[in-house]
């Protein structure tokens, strides 16, 4: 794979159902949560731009949404961020399907993802 | 006369970090002339209620960024000096507000752990031989939605209590021979000053 690019973005949201309803409504945005998470899964429709997703977020926390960076390596994403003064999150995580994540915090305290896919090709 | 006085002497004061400080040696300053120099005097000459300069002085209250400039005009402190009293005291406001929001979330995180069971009953769940890597699934078992699992989820690994190795290998970090509600509670209540640490 060439570069870092940008995959997939995903809402943080206190009411992820209302946050679903909402863009379907607006955008014809499909959600579909039939996977082992229960992640709602958003499909643009289009093969333009990128895909993205639905989390729950804490009532605490605000909504937000995050960038997912696909990465080669995620130790090795993480690692690096740390040296360039990110902090980790959520440390490397393999998802039922075998994809790999890891959440951080940029310098200014914005959060972001790494992500490989877990499947070939 | 005496305010000349005064002033001289004042100049001769070395830059300290923060102007509360500044002022507790000008007040100081003031006492090793007259030692019956009042606190009451002091505020009047600022311009400050008593109470309130009081406050400051004992670290009680910060010092209202947007007096820094006029106290130190009244107090003839150069203007460059006062410019970086003020861009000390705007850089300490910032960093006391990013602080407190972190502690906030560190609390609020803390408090769901101690006060949701559904984080005890995934911990439960992964050790148990039955276990299947699948939010559905422990929501079933648990009776809670896939949502609530999933924020619980995100929280343990936050906090380093689960470890996802691979798909199918989740690890719990409690380390606990037995995960009861008493024994949880006091683990998570343990690790507070460790986990405290690491928000620094």
């Amino acid at each position: 794979m060439m570069g870092n690019p940008v995959t997939h973005f995903q809402i943080l949201s206190k009411r992820p159902d209302d946050s679903a309803a909402f863009y379907s409504a607006l955008f014809d945005w499909r959600i579909n949560a039939d996977n082992a998470m229960g992640y709602r899964r958003i499909e643009t429709g289009s093969g333009e731009g990128i895909q993205g997703g639905i989390w729950p977020a804490p009532a605490q926390a605000p909504n937000f949404v995050q960038l997912f960076v696909s990465v080669a390596d995620v130790n090795a994403a993480v690692e690096k961020a740390q040296r360039l003064g990110g902090r980790v999150l959520i440390p490397p995580t393999v998802l039922p399907e075998g994809d790999e994540m890891a959440v951080l915090h940029d310098p200014q305290g914005m959060s972001f993802a790494v992500w490989r896919n877990g499947k070939p090709g | 006369m005496k305010s000349l006085e005064h002033t001289r002497g004042l100049r001769k004061l070395t830059l300290t970090l923060t102007f509360r400080e500044r002022l507790m040696q000008e007040l100081e300053a003031r006492r090793a002339v007259n030692r019956r120099y009042s606190l009451r005097a002091f505020a009047a000459m600022l311009g400050v209620d008593h109470a309130t300069l009081s406050q400051i002085l004992r670290s009680k209250r910060s010092v209202p960024l947007e007096r820094i400039v006029p106290w130190a005009r009244q107090l003839k402190v150069p203007p460059e000096e006062a410019a970086v009293y003020a861009a000390v005291g705007r850089v300490m406001e910032e960093q006391a507000w990013a602080r407190e929001e972190q502690l906030r979330h560190w609390a609020a995180e803390t408090l769901a752990l101690l006060t949701q069971p559904v984080h005890r009953d995934i911990l439960l769940l992964v050790r148990s031989p039955a276990f299947r890597a699948d939010s559905r699934w422990l929501a079933e078992k648990i009776g809670v939605g896939v949502d609530d699992v999933n924020i619980a989820l995100s929280r343990l690994l936050r906090l380093g209590l689960l470890e996802v190795k691979s798909a199918n290998e989740w690890v719990e970090r409690t380390g606990l021979r037995e995960i009861t509600a008493r024994s949880f509670r006091r683990y998570v209540t343990e690790r507070i000053p460790s986990t405290l640490e690491e928000t620094r």
